[in-house]
């Protein structure tokens, strides 16, 4: 099976709600999706979000990557035996390794590598008419989720509490900073009460003394877990911190790679990682770093980025029901908090932040292609210049966007691409090579 | 402030929003492109062609101090009352006066009932049918609250600038008339809904902005989202 074509989506969906953190604040989402179609017409869909803070991917490095390294990959592939392979994880790994590996200039291009990931997955899936599930054997029949508490106001923050409780909700995560972390999470304890859980995510906000001080207050709140509560830095600080806190800590930033998962366990730095499919690279990596804390018993997270769309919502809907050692699980927010999501069912978790399984074919979603038009800033389309026979009457060969089509002959778009010929949006931009 | 001042404040700015709207000032100026009032007149279609069935749904939640009135309701709104005239066919005959053919029409109704299909196949974060139903009883009454004020001038809107008659824009004057009282009985629904079914203060306050954290006339019938309430609204 190959790949004749890519389209990327660059979303602008905007939030119900602005969301803050100690790091970034955003009032939309900046999703990446990439739809790919294989050449018996089968479509599939992936998502990638760019956070500079994290794998150091901007927008448009993540999308010039994915032009300029990823679809000439995907292009040259042939997925035909992968989708044959009797064993089905050999699908992850094959496509795993289709792609190339660099981290030219950022810690990682994970973002771009899970909109790809995803995309070839839900579509050689679809081709078959299997389910994720198929690959990923599901070891609980419901995933729960948590709440997540945006910082701002001590008012605001006890308000969404309380909406938490109202929803059922188990489990509360709470975005701390510098400003009153303690009293933050005294008064939403308050509010909600004794039978929550209850976790701290200060995004690495604290040095590493004011961290023990903060953790240590913490813990007569009932604290589950902190999550980074400073910089992604050295293992060996995060070690030290780790010692002295009476909560388990809980690595995010300090996570992106395997290599940094290897670190960090070396060290002894952490009790959980948390795993996010952006921020790792993608459904094959996330379950290797899970494996990796499965054997240093860690337990495990499975987060989210801010604005996920239904499609890395029930990506990771498949993976938390698969993995055997989460604990906690973040995500699926959907409607609630972006205008419109792109899915024509909700994925959003019911009351207790109970979701069912997803059982379609791939990921299980049918995404609403005239919302993902509806919401782009830009959208590229390159497809494979060495398969005339597929080149449809009124197609667009190599690249076009929604400026308009820019057939070049003889060009790869990432000849192009580098040759800063893609128009894209209403501007023209030069990504970079 | 009792329920039903709180209520009534929020339909109120509700309304203000959406009266206030650049896209409701743009349609009434005029200038908006024929295919502004077309679109305007398909997403309020889809809105409301299965009000019948939402005010059944309603009636069966209601507490029998205001059972009567919501039966009434839903009986106006299936032609079953004394006056005979079901809306969803006024609704129609809007559509099909503004140049929608019937396969067009046939795609409205298809489109209203998988709005329904959507309610009832997403998961709900509630955990029982009172606290849900509150939301749709918030929801449905606010429509007719802000129906009994903005209809007629929204039906005038219609004909000055898209050229339609009176009689089919019926749905707009029947529905000034008839929600002004509706308006009335839907906030006294709200507060025997409230009282019966014994909800907290707080609980009920944070129904109501979970309702109203967005503009619902915006939402429905220009699939526009404005925060109406930026500090306060719900964050994950």
């Amino acid at each position: 099976m190959r790949i004749d074509g890519i389209t990327i989506f660059c979303l602008r969906i905007p939030f119900v709600e602005a969301f803050r953190h100690s790091t970034s604040a955003r009032s939309f989402s900046d999703s990446i999706v990439v739809r790919v179609k294989a050449e018996d017409g089968t479509v599939g869909y992936g998502e990638g979000l760019a956070r500079s803070y994290v794998t150091g991917e901007t927008v448009e490095s993540l999308v010039a990557h994915i032009v300029n390294r990823l679809w000439p990959a995907v292009a040259r592939s042939d997925y035909s035996e992968i989708s044959r392979n009797p064993d089905p994880l050999a699908l992850l790994s094959s496509i795993n390794e289709s792609l190339p590996e660099t981290s030219d200039g950022v810690i990682a291009w994970h973002g771009a590598r899970t909109a790809i990931e995803i995309a070839l997955i839900d579509c050689l899936l679809r081709s078959e008419g299997l389910s994720l599930g198929r690959i990923l054997p599901a070891k609980r029949q419901l995933v729960i989720y948590s709440g997540v508490i945006t910082t701002g106001s001590m008012e605001a923050a006890v308000r969404h509490a309380r909406y938490f409780k109202l929803f059922g909700l188990k489990y509360l995560k709470i975005k701390i900073d510098t400003t009153n972390p303690v009293e933050r999470v005294a008064a939403i304890r308050s509010a909600v009460g004794s039978d929550i859980s209850l976790r701290v995510d200060a995004n690495g906000a604290f040095d590493a003394r004011t961290a023990g001080k903060v953790l240590s207050a913490l813990n007569d709140f009932g604290v589950d877990a902190a999550e980074q509560p400073i910089g992604r830095g050295h293992p060996e600080e995060l070690a030290e911190l780790r010692v002295s806190s009476p909560i388990p800590i809980v690595a995010d930033e300090s996570l992106v790679t395997l290599a940094d998962g290897r670190a960090l366990v070396d060290a002894r730095a952490c009790d959980y990682f948390n795993l996010r499919l952006s921020k790792c690279g993608g459904i094959f990596r996330t379950l290797q770093m899970a494996r990796l804390a499965g054997s240093a018993g860690l337990r495990v997270q499975l987060g989210s980025h801010v604005g996920e769309t239904a499609i890395l919502s029930a990506a990771g809907r498949h993976v938390a029901a698969h993995l055997e050692n989460v604990d906690f699980v973040e995500g699926s927010y959907g409607s609630l908090l972006l205008a419109e999501d792109i899915s024509r069912d909700s994925v959003v978790f019911g009351h207790g932040g109970v979701a069912p399984l997803l059982r379609g074919p791939g990921l299980g979603i049918n995404v609403r292609e005239e919302v993902l038009r509806n919401y782009a800033q830009n959208i590229i389309s390159l497809s494979t210049p060495a398969r005339p026979a597929h080149f449809r009457k009124g197609e667009v060969r190599n690249v076009s966007t929604n400026q308009g089509s820019h057939q070049v002959a003889g060009k790869t778009p990432a000849s192009q691409a580098r040759a800063g010929s893609i128009v894209s949006g209403k501007h023209s931009k030069t990504f970079p090579a | 402030m009792s329920i039903r001042s709180l209520v009534e404040s929020e339909y109120a700015a509700q309304t203000e929003a959406f009266a206030g709207s650049e896209i409701l000032r743009s349609l009434r100026s005029g200038k908006a492109p024929a295919k502004a009032y077309d679109d305007f007149i398909a997403r309020l279609c889809r809105t409301h062609l299965n009000s019948p069935q939402i005010l059944a749904f309603l009636y069966s939640l209601a507490p029998p101090r205001v059972a009567d009135p919501l039966k009434h309701n839903m009986l106006e709104e299936l032609g079953l009352d004394k006056a005979g005239v079901a809306h969803p066919e006024l609704l129609l005959r809007l559509a099909r006066a503004a140049g929608f053919d019937e396969q067009e029409r046939a795609t409205l109704k298809a489109q209203s009932q998988s709005e329904l299909r959507r309610m009832c196949t997403d998961p709900i974060l509630f955990g029982t049918f009172r606290e849900f139903g509150l939301t749709v009883l918030l929801e449905v009454t606010c429509f007719e609250w802000m129906l009994s004020r903005l209809g007629k001038p929204i039906g005038d809107l219609l004909a000055k600038h898209r050229g339609l008659s009176q009689a089919d824009l019926l749905w707009f004057t029947h529905h000034s008339e008839v929600d002004q009282r509706h308006a009335e009985e839907g906030l006294d629904a709200v507060v025997e809904y409230a009282t019966y079914y014994e909800f907290e203060e707080t609980d009920f306050r944070l129904i109501t902005e979970i309702v109203f954290r967005e503009n619902v006339f915006l939402k429905r019938y220009f699939a526009k989202s404005e925060v109406s309430r930026p500090a306060l609204m719900l964050s994950l």
